[in-house]
């Protein structure tokens, strides 16, 4: 049996991992993620980097959710930013697109000030309301400004490359991708063990307790926007770069749902619980095709017709389930499983 | 002059609509103190049902709106009991988040079933344009004045007047005295849903009575948000009026300033008031202690 080691120092406290097994566990981890690409097909990579692209925008979500406790049902929106930005920055500008994609997680920063301001007199329900009403204007504003956005029309997008690289093709979008998702994984790593993660949390469980412990609300609060929304528009621009095409239909209320959904079957505010909601939610229609394609032509036409209902109706079932019956989340059941093989046989 | 009293009037009758949706809202908020994400989808269930049974042979409009709220409130009932009641106790954002679940749900049943294409719903009153002075209205819009003046007039009663109204108001003030005083809290919680539900299913049909029937319903919980917010989240009789003046502000700035700014201008609105007041216009402020 394993006993929690016992820190006496500070550096030992704040380290990323204190125990060497974790690390060799994550370095396997993402051997077995890059030697992906020799064992999937085209099909399963793009999924595999759909995921890792929503992972993104979701880590940023849980960020502000999960750990800030702040509800926002507007991340379609910040999503929709990036990605037109990315788009906009890249054909109209020429900025090259590494540097669009951070460029576009940092417009959608800045509109998240447009919510993130009355945030600071709104509280929960007040303000998962106006966060609803930005993505409606954010919809309007991209369809009406035809002159920047090409309206309804939609906009193709460059391929990313990088100082001459192209990562043009599924294979390589892929690695890009990965890195990506590490890069930001690392990020929230840091931001929860630092100083404003620590803050956020205070402001979660109670902020006027911890206004009065000296936590500077206005402050974290539109800093939890401000990098809610980077995570969400670089997840934007992402998709971009994946679909190379964007439209605002691809951003629909639902995304926020989705997105929702995501958090709350990982487990709020935990970082692996993020990914692990992620991949659950998309790899979710892909079982149920399976499931319906054995269950013979019936169903499989009901799937394709009415592939959004079905959809949804998933998403909001797998969403009661999850609240009902395990409202930690898929880290919960990590972390029950984990205590059952590691106190084993003692194990309950 | 003409135009602009055709713009304040239509904006009135789609200011109903955005009433009875945010009095619906309202008195969930102010019994249980959580919004109700589904009652747009509610309300789209409630007029699919509805087009059901008005669609039986013989049926007449006093029997089809009998109907009608019989089934709203076993549907009201219904959502309480097996999705809302198990959440008692839970944080308000899991609490939140199963309405949104459910409102995904029903709007995904409901299309699976009845389809996604507008149907036209049978017109009982018939379709003649009824003239009062210079004004012209539909049957549906009249039903629909009409509606929202009963619903709110009779709200303002139900909180002065009844004991339950006055328990609801002690509930929404706060839940363990009212526990201690003797109210039955759960009972309260499944009456505010049915009066809820009631409330969505005289919206929905007004509108199924003015426009069609069309999934698009589920599209006014909604578009009922702003006129919710301006009223007041826990000011029922407030939703009423924000209703109304959301649905003329929309309706102005879609004829005045230009396209596309009618769908958001209660949004804008609202961002605008709530930076100014943050409880809405007849909210009460929550005052708050560590």
């Amino acid at each position: 049996m394993r006993s929690r080691t016992y820190q006496n120092s500070y550096a030992g406290l704040v380290a990323l991992s204190n125990q060497p097994h974790a690390w060799v566990w994550t370095g396997i981890g993402i051997l077995i993620l890059a030697l992906m690409p020799t064992l999937f097909g085209s099909f399963g990579l793009n999924m595999l980097t759909a995921i890792f692209v929503a992972s993104i925008g979701v880590l940023g979500l849980n960020l502000l959710s999960g750990v800030a406790g702040q509800i926002s049902l507007g991340h379609a929106g910040f999503l929709l930013i990036g990605a037109y930005a990315q788009a906009i920055l890249t054909t109209d500008y020429k900025v090259p697109t590494l540097i669009a994609i951070f460029l576009s997680g940092l417009v959608a920063a800045i509109a998240s000030l447009v919510v993130g301001i009355p945030s600071l007199r709104l509280k929960g329900l007040y303000l998962a309301i106006t966060t609803l009403a930005f993505t409606f204007i954010v919809r309007h504003i991209v369809l009406f400004a035809e002159g920047i956005t090409r309206g309804s029309a939609g906009m193709p997008v460059d391929a990313l490359s990088v100082f001459g690289f192209s990562f043009k093709g599924d294979v390589r979008f892929y690695y890009a991708a990965l890195a990506m998702l590490m890069l930001f994984i690392i990020m929230t790593l840091n931001l929860m063990r630092s100083r404003i993660g620590r803050a956020w949390l205070a402001l979660r469980d109670h902020d006027i307790a911890a206004r009065a412990m000296g936590i500077d609300l206005m402050r974290y609060k539109l800093l939890a926007f401000m990098v809610s929304a980077f995570y969400t528009g670089v997840a934007g621009a992402m998709v971009a770069l994946q679909t190379r095409f964007i439209n605002v239909d691809t951003f629909s209320i639902l995304i926020s749902i989705e997105a929702l959904a995501m958090v709350i079957v990982g487990g709020m505010g935990r970082i692996h619980g993020a990914i692990l909601g992620t991949a659950l939610i998309i790899f979710l229609p892909e079982l149920l095709n399976l499931g319906f394609a054995a269950a013979g032509d019936n169903f499989k036409t009901l799937m394709a017709d009415r592939i959004y209902e079905v959809k949804g109706m998933m998403y909001g079932i797998v969403i009661l389930l999850f609240l009902r019956l395990e409202p930690e989340g898929m880290a919960g059941i990590w972390r029950k499983s984990k205590r059952f093989w590691v106190q084993w046989p003692l194990s309950q | 002059m003409n135009y602009f009293m055709n713009l304040v009037m239509s904006g009135l009758v789609i200011g109903t609509l955005y009433g009875m949706v945010a009095m619906g809202f309202a008195i969930i908020y102010r019994a249980t103190g959580m919004v109700n994400f589904a009652q747009g989808e509610v309300m789209m269930l409630i007029a699919y049902m509805s087009y059901t049974f008005a669609t039986i042979p013989g049926m007449a409009f006093i029997p089809l709106l009998a109907c009608v709220l019989a089934a709203s409130i076993v549907l009201g009932l219904l959502i309480e009991w097996a999705f809302i009641r198990p959440m008692l106790g839970e944080s308000m954002f899991s609490r939140v988040m199963v309405t949104i679940g459910l409102a995904v749900v029903i709007r995904s049943t409901v299309i699976l079933i009845w389809g996604v294409e507008p149907t036209a719903f049978p017109r009982p009153f018939g379709n003649a344009v009824i003239r009062f002075g210079d004004m012209a209205l539909y049957p549906g819009q009249i039903f629909s004045l009409v509606s929202l003046a009963v619903l709110s007039l009779a709200m303002w009663l139900f909180f002065r007047r009844s004991r339950v109204g006055i328990a609801m108001r002690a509930t929404s003030n706060n839940e363990t005295t009212a526990l201690l005083m003797g109210i039955n809290v759960r009972r309260i919680s499944a009456i505010a849903w049915a009066i809820s539900a009631v409330f969505a299913a005289f919206s929905g049909l007004a509108f199924c009575l003015m426009f069609s029937l069309e999934p698009e319903i589920s599209q006014m919980g909604l578009r009922g948000f702003p006129a919710t917010i301006l009223g007041g989240l826990d000011s029922v009789v407030g939703g009423a009026f924000g209703g109304l003046i959301i649905g003329v502000v929309e309706n102005l700035a879609g004829g005045y300033l230009g396209r596309g700014l009618k769908e958001i201008a209660g949004f804008v609105l609202i961002i605008i008031v709530l930076m100014v007041k943050p409880y809405g216009l007849f909210g009460q402020r929550e005052i708050e202690r560590v």
